[in-house]
């Protein structure tokens, strides 16, 4: 008797211990507020757009950021004139970054919710899946962040990525920018290091294969594991190539991994890109020490400043709904609902599904990103910008009719001086 | 020749500061037999600790030392008595669910305090090195492995020398005999516990210095301080340092000389061939149980 009582207390405490760290978990996740329709100049029953996003797991940050910038769109549309005169009800259901799940709730939106309309989920991994159940219903299917190339193979008719380009022409501004350089302050070798994973990969892949084309020779090509943590031995192997310029595939912790490495290992080339890492201000600086920024170059799809229409609106909405400055996750986010928008109000009707697509294969739509267009598969036909770390943050430097500094820090100052 | 050399003294220089953060965690098991998973997460968050005392006080991060191991001798003493004390005698597969919930638990409560974004603490010498002809030695990392070196001797000393320290390795090593002798092993268990714990806080002093950290950055580092002590024996504290040197060089050298894509593969693979030939680990001492 006395030892099934312990038995059930040790059960308890598991259980317990389970709970709470559900209890922890579910702490993160976001809430489902009620729609803010109603108000504003539209009547009648909402439009009703369903999407799937990762708001627990790992990718929660941009999962959670992309809520966001549907949110705003929500709002901005609600308090105005509303999709054809309708109010709109965005449905979010939360993926907990699963890939199965995502398939779920796709699914689950579509034939017991009934939505109106779709918008996609965050990240190529999750996107690959969801976007299939979408076609298979022959639903326009808009995504924020799905950029990997090998996704648009598959002959889909009505995804469209919502982004300037695919992953591999990321770095096509950068490219441009570097073989334009004159012949005495052009690099003349680079070292190429990516982390292995279906974003960061093609990008530094489509930039050696660029690079390479206009005659800089390759001394260092290699890919490393998500989980390396130790970018010392990297550093030492690439700084006795002594490469001009080094291109870096990285997410967050290895960016900042391998510019603290070549400091310490007394290396700095003379020109340097990586993705993400450098998009993400504070950290960024934090992490590398705000002296090492200066000249770091990266590609960027939105930047706060851009005069793109709707753009301030954004922003200040944004900050007025969650008290902070919009994450880039957030506007990608929002410019996704605005194709879908653009959509809509050209073809005037939800129904025909078809004509929506036929309408984004064919024409060009204004987003806070720019003005984006599709080929025929979804691929999105416009440039990445290039952004540059310049004093306390970083500027947009190409394309010069969109740059917020004229100025190009070359060579990127040395390290550690 | 020199890039050999560099690459040696770069694993080596990493191998000392995993010592460090895994000698905790070996000494738990040795004692208690409870695999804590919390650990790595106890590393974070004395790593963020360390953030905050750095950011607030202005203190040099390696020098929070004599701050962090205390608290978080505190945080070993509180988890042991609300929580771990009621699985002692269970399998330690029981213990590897309860750590589990802490992990997750301390990952979130980070989350609450510092956020979900990623920290770093960046004293001068953070970037610099001392070279040593056409050698480097990363600053941090040398300043690092000396303090973890120190905090080791420290522990090795404590438990070789005092009467505590005796009375922890006799209830580890045999616990109805120390019982017998008088030790209370309730109170060692949790006193091992707490100290395991407590060397998290020089641990996670270090990583802050060396690496940026997140709430989520646990996980990897409790993998591969499991790694460490199985390569090195369970429970063992010179195993322990061994694995970890090991396994520091092993990934170093396979960066270079094989392929960096093999780099985080290849101290698995040294696991697997030492487990093959010594299935109780480098230092482990083979027990009844598993030869039957």
């Amino acid at each position: 008797m006395l030892q099934t009582f312990f038995m059930r207390r040790k059960l308890l405490l598991v259980a317990g211990g389970l709970a709470l760290a559900m209890l922890a978990a579910a702490c993160g996740g976001g809430d489902e507020d009620a729609p803010s329709g109603g108000q504003g100049g539209t009547s009648g029953e909402p439009i009703r757009i369903g999407t799937s996003l990762p708001l627990t797991g790992d990718f929660s940050e941009p999962g959670k950021a992309a809520e966001q910038g549907y949110k705003v769109w929500e709002k901005l549309l609600n308090d105005g004139d509303g999709l054809l005169g309708r109010p709109v009800e965005i449905v979010v259901r939360d993926d907990a970054s699963q890939q199965n799940l995502a398939v779920t709730d796709y699914t689950n939106l579509i034939s017991q919710e009934r939505v109106d309309l779709l918008l996609g989920t965050f990240s190529s991994l999750l996107n690959l899946p969801a976007s299939a159940v979408a076609e298979r219903n022959q639903m326009v299917y808009v995504c924020p962040a799905c950029g990997a190339p090998e996704i648009f193979e598959r002959g889909f008719e009505f995804y469209f990525f919502s982004q300037q380009a695919t992953a591999d022409n990321q770095g096509n501004l950068y490219a441009e920018y570097v073989t334009g350089l004159p012949d005495d302050e052009r690099p003349k070798t680079a070292a190429y290091v990516t982390q292995d994973d279906p974003f960061t990969a093609p990008v530094i892949g489509g930039l050696q294969e660029k690079l390479e084309a206009a005659g800089i020779e390759t001394v260092f090509s290699e890919i490393y594991p998500p989980d390396t943590r130790n970018f010392d031995t990297i550093a030492n192997s690439i700084a006795s190539r002594k490469p001009d310029l080094v291109a870096q595939g990285s997410i967050f912790e290895d960016g900042v991994g391998l510019v603290r490495s070549f400091i310490k290992a007394g290396f700095s080339p003379s020109s340097f890109f990586q993705t993400t890492a450098p998009s993400l201000g504070e950290q960024y600086a934090e992490g590398v020490g705000a002296e090492n920024t200066e000249g770091v170059f990266f590609a960027i799809s939105w930047d706060e400043n851009l005069e793109t229409p709707v753009n301030a609106e954004f922003v200040e909405t944004h900050r007025e709904m969650f008290g902070g400055d919009p994450a880039e996750d957030a506007a990608d986010a929002f410019a996704s609902a605005q194709v879908l928008q653009a959509a809509v109000e050209a073809v005037g009707d939800i129904e025909d599904q078809e004509a929506l697509a036929d309408y984004l294969h064919e024409n060009e739509v204004e987003t806070i990103l720019g003005t984006l267009q599709w080929d025929e598969a979804g691929r999105p036909q416009s440039e990445f910008l290039l952004a540059q770390w310049q004093g306390d943050g970083f500027e947009i430097v190409r394309p010069e009719e969109i740059a917020t500094s004229e100025e190009i820090v070359h060579p990127k100052p040395e390290w550690g001086r | 020749m020199e890039q050999l050399v560099q690459t040696i003294a770069l694993g080596l220089l990493v191998g000392g500061i995993l010592a460090l953060a895994a000698s905790g965690l070996t000494l738990i098991f040795g004692v208690m037999d409870v695999v804590n998973v919390a650990h790595g997460a106890l590393l974070i968050l004395a790593a963020f600790l360390t953030w905050t005392v750095w950011r607030e006080a202005d203190l040099d991060p390696l020098l929070t030392v004599v701050l962090t191991t205390p608290v978080m001798f505190a945080v070993g003493g509180v988890l042991y008595f609300a929580a771990l004390r009621r699985l002692r005698g269970t399998s330690p597969s029981m213990t590897v669910i309860l750590t589990f919930a802490i992990a997750i638990v301390i990952e979130g409560v980070m989350g609450f305090v510092w956020g979900n974004t990623s920290h770093a603490v960046t004293p001068e010498y953070f970037t610099k090195s001392f070279r040593v002809g056409g050698l480097f030695f990363p600053k941090g990392q040398v300043f690092g492995a000396l303090l973890a070196i120190a905090m080791l001797a420290i522990l090795y000393v404590f438990l070789t020398r005092t009467w505590l320290g005796r009375a922890i390795r006799a209830a580890s090593e045999n616990p109805q005999a120390a019982q017998l002798t008088g030790i209370n092993i309730a109170m060692v268990a949790g006193l091992a516990f707490a100290i395991g714990v407590a060397t998290t806080g020089a641990g996670g002093s270090i990583i802050s210095v060396l690496f940026t950290f997140a709430p989520g950055s646990h996980v990897q580092w409790i993998s591969r301080l499991l790694g460490i002590i199985v390569l090195g024996g369970m429970g063992s504290l010179p195993g322990a340092v061994i694995g970890a040197l090991l396994l520091g060089t092993a990934e170093s050298l396979a960066s270079v000389y094989i392929s960096i894509r093999w780099a985080t593969a290849v101290p698995f693979i040294v696991i697997f061939a030492v487990l093959l030939l010594r299935p109780q680990g480098i230092m482990g001492t083979r027990l009844r149980e598993d030869v039957a």
